[in-house]
C-alpha cells in the first residue's frame, strides 16, 4: 500500500512487484561509490566516469539504452557539469553489479533495472552530483599539483588564466582526493536542454552497433530453442541426439539445440517439436484468452467479490452518490499483448568452473547475477554480465528466462554459446501484457463543476499475483490519483486468476487504465452535452501543468477554432503519469474499406526539464506509433494454451502507410524531469476511440479495433 | 561434405565452407563471416531487417540461398559507406536522428540505398521500403529520405 499515499504513476511499483511478497518499497539512498568494480582499464572517477589519456570522458550508464536515448541524456548531464565538448563524450553500459547499495541501481528504487520511464527521473540529480564531485576533485588536483586557483575551461580542461591542462593530466591525482558530499551543481544550460546528437546513432547507422544478437566470442557455438507448444508445459522426454546438432539440452520447459550456426540450430529446433514428449499443464483449457476475458467481464460486474480498494476519496460511498447522479456506466476491455521487439530474445554465455561471463540485451541487470548464481553455484564476484544494445526492450527484456537458458546450455556444453530464439518462439513464449476489464461509473457535475463520484473497478490478470503477491497496485496505475476533481471516488482491483505468463509492457497499467478513464471522460462529456475538450479544460482548471498540455493540443489541432475537415473527426485524451503531463488530439477519417485512418496527431508533453528535446520528440512520436499498433490491431489470442501470434505476418504492427502526420510540442518547464519513454503510448487508444465515436457514432470499448488483423490484410 | 564457396561482400572475397548451400545468406554473413550488421527479424521476408543488396537489387537475406549469391556483388550495411549514395543516406539518417533502438535501421538504410540505385528519389523511397520499425521511426525516415 506504500504507493497509494503519494503517487499515481508506476515508479514505486517496480521493486515490490519484482521481489514479490509484501515487502515495502525500499529506496536506497544514493551514494557516489569509489568501491564499485572498475569497469575497464583507465582512470575512473567514482563509479560513473572514466577519463582516458586522450581526454575522452566515458560515462558508465546503469540504465539500459534501448532506443530511448538514456545513454545520451546522462552523458549530457555530465558534459554540462564538466564543460565537456560533445565530441569528447562517450557512453558505455555499466556491468551488472551485485553491490548493495547498487551504484548502478536507479536511485529512485535502488535496483539496476530499466522500466517505468524512471531513468532520467532517477539519475538527473545523482548523475549531475557525481559529475560535480569529479569536477571538484579535478580542480583540487590542479591546486595540489600546481598551486593557485583553477577553474574549468570548455573542452574538459582546467585553467588558471595563462595555463590550461586537460583533465587527463589531472585524473591520477584527482582520484586520490576525497570526494565532496555536497558539490555545487552547474547553473549553465550549455548542453542540458539542447538537441545534442545521440551518442549511439552513428554506430546504429553504419552497422557497427553491437546488439545482444551480434555478440561473438572466440570458440563459441550457436543455439536455439523449442518450447512446449502449450504455455507452461514441460519436457517429459526428449531425443538425446539429432542429426546436425552438437548437443540437445533439456531446459525444463524447452529443449536447447546447439549447432555450428544459428540457422541449423533453429531448423533442428523446429523439427524437434514433434519428437519431444511434453507434459501438458493440467489447466491447459483455462489458458485461453476468450475464457479469461469473459471471466474478466463477469468479475467487473460481480457483486459477490471483495475487491482490493486502492483509492478512496470523499465523505460518501460513490455507489450511493451514483445512484442518483450516474451519467456513465461503461465496461472497457483490453487484450493480452505480445512485446514483438525487433530483436528476438538472445543471450551469449560462457561458463567455466570458476567463472561465468554473459552478454545480454537486458533491462533487468539486478536479477541477472542471482539468476546465474542459481544455475552455476558461482559467487557474484565470479560473474560478469555485460549489457549490449537492445533491439527494443518494451518490458520483455526485464525477464530472465532467456538468460537462464543460455547459461544452462553453456554450462552443459562447456563452450561459449550464443542462444537466439526464432521469431516464432519469441511470439509464442512471451510474457504477455495482462488483459484487463474495467468498469467505470461516473456521476455528473456538482455546483463547483467537479465530478460527483467515480466508481472504478479494474479486473486484470495480475503480474504480482503470479509472483505470489496478492497486492497489485500496478494494475490500477493510471486510474488512481487522477487530476480531475472527483469528489467521491473508489478505485477497486479484482485479480482475474490466470496462468498465462505475464510481464510488463511499455506503459504498464496506464496502457489500459488510461484507455478506460479517458474514454469514460469523453462519454461523460457527451452525456452532459459538453465538448470533450472544453470539459477537460474546465475540470483541469486548477492544475497549471495539466492545462498547459491540454491548451497546447487545443491550439495545435485547431479544435476550438475550426471544425474538422469533412469526413474527419477529432478525439482528445490526456494523462498525468510517469511524472509527466501529456495530451493528444488525433484526427481520423475512414478509408475506402470503411476502417479507420489516423490522419493527424497533435501531442503536447510537459516532462519537466527537457534534457534533450529532440529525443523527447522522438520518443513521443514512437510512443504514438506503438499506441496506434496496440489500439487498432494488438492482440495475442491464446487458444487452449497455444498462443496464436507466430510472426509479424499475423501480428499486425504499424507500418509507414499507417503513420499520421505528427506534431509534438515539448512544453518548456523548470519542474523536475518526468518520464518520457512510455508517456506517449497510453493516450493513443482513447483519443482514437473518442474520435471514432464522433465520426461514426460507434463507441469502441473493447480493444483492439480490428481483431484478427494480418500484416498483408487489414 | 561441406561446400566451399567464395562470396564477395562489400568488395571483399570471403571463403566459406557451408554444410548446405540452401543456408540463407543472412546466417552466412552473421555467423560465418562475422558481419553482424545485417539483422534477423522475422525469417519470412516480412519485416525487412535482413535486407542486403545483391548486384544492386534489394534482397531479403533471410530467405536468399547462399548458393545463389556466389559470383555476385553483395553489399551489407557495413559496406554502404563505400559509395556516395550510401554516404548520403547515412548522413541523412544522422542529420535527422532517425534510429531509436536501431535494430531495423541497417535494413532500412540498405533498402533505401537500393531504392536510390533503382532510380527512386524523395518520397518514392518510403513506398519502396515497406519495412517494420517497432520503435516507430517512420516519420523521421520519411524526412531523411525527402532529400535523397
Amino acid at each position: 500500500m506504500d504507493r497509494l499515499a503519494s503517487s499515481s504513476d508506476s515508479v514505486s511499483i517496480n521493486r515490490r512487484a519484482f521481489l514479490g511478497g509484501g515487502a515495502a518499497a525500499l529506496v536506497v539512498p544514493f551514494t557516489v561509490s569509489f568501491s564499485a568494480r572498475a569497469q575497464a582499464a583507465g582512470s575512473t572517477l567514482g563509479a560513473y566516469l572514466k577519463i582516458d589519456s586522450t581526454n575522452v570522458v566515458t560515462v558508465y550508464v546503469g540504465s539500459t539504452e534501448m532506443g530511448q536515448g538514456i545513454m545520451t541524456g546522462l552523458a549530457q548531464l555530465v558534459a554540462e557539469e564538466l564543460m565537456l565538448s560533445w565530441s569528447q563524450v562517450r557512453g558505455e553500459q555499466a556491468l551488472a553489479s551485485s553491490a548493495s547499495p547498487n551504484p548502478y541501481g536507479n536511485p529512485l528504487f535502488g535496483m539496476q533495472l530499466t522500466g517505468g520511464s524512471t531513468s532520467m527521473r532517477g539519475w538527473y540529480l545523482p548523475m549531475r552530483k557525481a559529475a560535480a564531485i569529479a569536477r571538484e576533485q579535478l580542480l583540487a588536483a590542479a591546486r595540489q599539483l600546481y598551486g593557485g586557483a583553477w577553474t574549468l575551461k570548455a573542452g574538459g580542461q582546467v585553467t588558471n588564466g595563462p595555463v590550461a591542462y586537460p583533465f587527463s593530466a589531472l585524473v591520477a591525482t584527482a582520484v586520490t582526493i576525497p570526494p565532496l558530499t555536497s558539490p555545487t551543481l552547474a547553473t549553465t544550460s550549455t548542453v542540458i536542454g539542447k538537441k545534442m546528437p545521440r551518442l549511439d546513432i552513428p554506430a546504429k547507422v553504419n552497422g557497427s552497433a553491437i546488439f545482444g544478437i551480434d555478440v561473438r566470442v572466440p570458440g563459441m557455438v550457436y543455439a536455439s530453442v523449442v518450447h512446449c507448444p502449450t504455455l507452461t508445459g514441460k519436457v517429459a522426454s526428449m531425443p538425446t541426439t539429432a542429426a546436425g546438432a552438437l548437443a540437445l539440452v533439456n531446459l525444463g520447459n524447452a529443449v536447447g539445440v546447439v549447432a555450428n550456426d544459428t540457422w541449423t540450430a533453429m531448423k533442428i529446433a523446429r523439427s524437434l517439436a514433434s519428437k519431444i514428449a511434453w507434459t501438458q499443464p493440467a489447466n491447459m483449457a483455462t489458458l485461453d484468452s476468450a475464457l479469461v476475458q469473459a471471466n474478466g467481464r463477469a468479475l467487473a460486474q460481480a457483486t459477490n467479490v471483495a475487491p482490493k480498494i486502492y483509492e478512496t476519496t470523499g465523505a460518501v460511498d460513490p455507489a450511493i452518490v451514483l445512484a442518483s447522479t450516474r451519467k456513465v456506466d461503461a465496461l472497457y476491455q483490453t487484450p493480452f499483448l505480445a512485446h514483438a521487439c525487433m530483436e528476438v530474445l538472445n543471450c551469449t554465455a560462457s561458463v567455466t568452473a570458476t567463472s561465468c561471463e554473459v552478454w545480454a540485451p537486458t533491462q533487468g541487470q539486478q536479477f541477472c547475477i542471482p539468476t546465474i548464481q542459481a544455475i552455476t553455484g558461482l559467487a557474484p564476484a565470479q560473474i560478469t554480465v555485460h549489457t549490449t544494445f537492445l533491439g527494443g526492450g518494451l518490458g520483455r527484456k526485464i525477464e530472465q528466462d532467456y538468460i537462464a537458458q543460455a547459461v544452462t546450455i553453456a554450462k552443459a556444453v562447456g563452450k561459449p554459446v550464443k542462444l537466439t530464439w526464432s521469431r516464432e518462439q519469441d511470439f509464442k513464449n512471451d510474457k504477455y501484457r495482462p488483459t484487463a476489464a474495467m468498469r467505470v461509473q461516473l456521476g455528473g457535475l456538482d455546483s463547483n463543476g467537479a465530478i460527483t463520484a467515480m466508481l472504478y473497478r479494474n479486473v486484470s490478470t495480475s503480474i504480482n499475483g503470479q509472483k505470489g503477491n496478492p497486492e497489485d497496485t500496478g494494475a490500477v496505475a493510471g486510474a488512481v490519483g487522477l487530476p480531475y476533481p472527483i469528489v467521491n471516488r473508489r478505485v477497486e482491483f479484482v485479480a482475474n486468476p490466470c496462468d498465462v505468463p505475464l510481464g510488463y509492457w511499455r506503459s504498464v497499467g496506464e496502457s489500459y487504465n488510461i484507455f478506460a478513464i479517458e474514454s469514460a471522460i469523453d462519454e461523460l462529456a457527451l452525456a452532459l452535452g459538453r465538448d470533450p475538450m472544453a470539459l477537460r479544460k474546465s475540470l483541469l482548471v486548477a492544475d497549471a501543468r495539466a492545462r498547459g498540455v491540454v491548451d497546447a493540443v487545443d491550439k495545435m489541432s485547431g479544435w476550438s477554432t475550426s471544425t474538422a475537415p469533412s469526413g474527419s473527426a477529432r478525439g482528445v485524451a490526456f494523462m498525468k503519469g510517469f511524472g509527466s503531463y501529456i495530451a493528444l488530439v488525433v484526427q481520423v477519417s475512414r478509408k475506402t474499406d470503411g476502417t479507420i485512418k489516423v490522419d493527424k496527431a497533435f501531442c503536447a508533453i510537459d516532462c519537466g526539464v527537457a534534457i534533450n528535446p529532440d529525443s523527447i520528440e522522438a520518443q513521443v512520436q514512437g510512443g504514438i506509433i506503438h499506441g496506434l499498433t496496440a489500439a487498432l490491431w494488438g492482440e495475442a489470442v491464446i487458444v487452449n494454451g497455444a498462443p496464436k501470434p507466430g510472426n509479424f505476418s499475423n501480428y499486425r504492427v504499424a507500418k509507414a502507410r499507417d503513420v499520421p502526420q505528427m506534431s509534438v510540442a515539448v512544453i518548456a518547464s523548470t519542474a523536475a524531469p518526468g518520464g518520457v519513454g512510455e508517456t506517449g503510448v497510453p493516450c493513443v487508444a482513447p483519443a482514437i476511440a473518442n474520435a471514432w465515436a464522433k465520426l461514426s457514432g460507434q463507441r469502441i470499448r473493447t480493444l483492439p479495433f480490428y481483431s484478427g488483423a494480418t500484416m498483408s490484410g487489414l | 561434405m561441406a561446400t566451399n564457396l567464395t562470396l564477395n561482400v562489400n568488395g571483399v572475397n570471403y571463403s566459406v565452407a557451408v554444410a548446405d548451400t540452401s543456408m540463407p545468406l543472412l546466417w552466412v554473413l552473421r555467423d560465418m563471416i562475422g558481419l553482424t550488421g545485417t539483422k534477423y527479424g522475422c525469417g519470412i521476408e516480412v519485416c525487412g531487417a535482413c535486407t542486403v543488396l545483391v548486384n544492386g537489387q534489394r534482397e531479403h537475406s533471410c530467405v536468399f540461398d547462399v548458393g545463389s549469391a556466389v559470383g555476385k556483388q553483395i553489399v551489407t550495411v557495413e559496406g554502404l559507406a563505400k559509395d556516395a549514395q550510401g554516404q548520403k543516406a547515412q548522413a541523412a539518417w544522422i542529420a535527422n536522428q532517425v534510429p531509436q533502438c536501431g535494430y531495423c535501421q541497417p535494413g532500412m538504410l540498405t533498402a533505401t540505398v537500393g531504392a536510390m540505385k533503382a532510380g527512386h528519389h524523395g518520397s518514392e523511397i518510403m513506398s519502396e521500403v515497406d519495412h517494420i520499425c517497432v520503435c516507430g521511426t517512420y516519420s523521421r525516415i520519411a524526412k531523411a529520405t525527402q532529400a535523397l
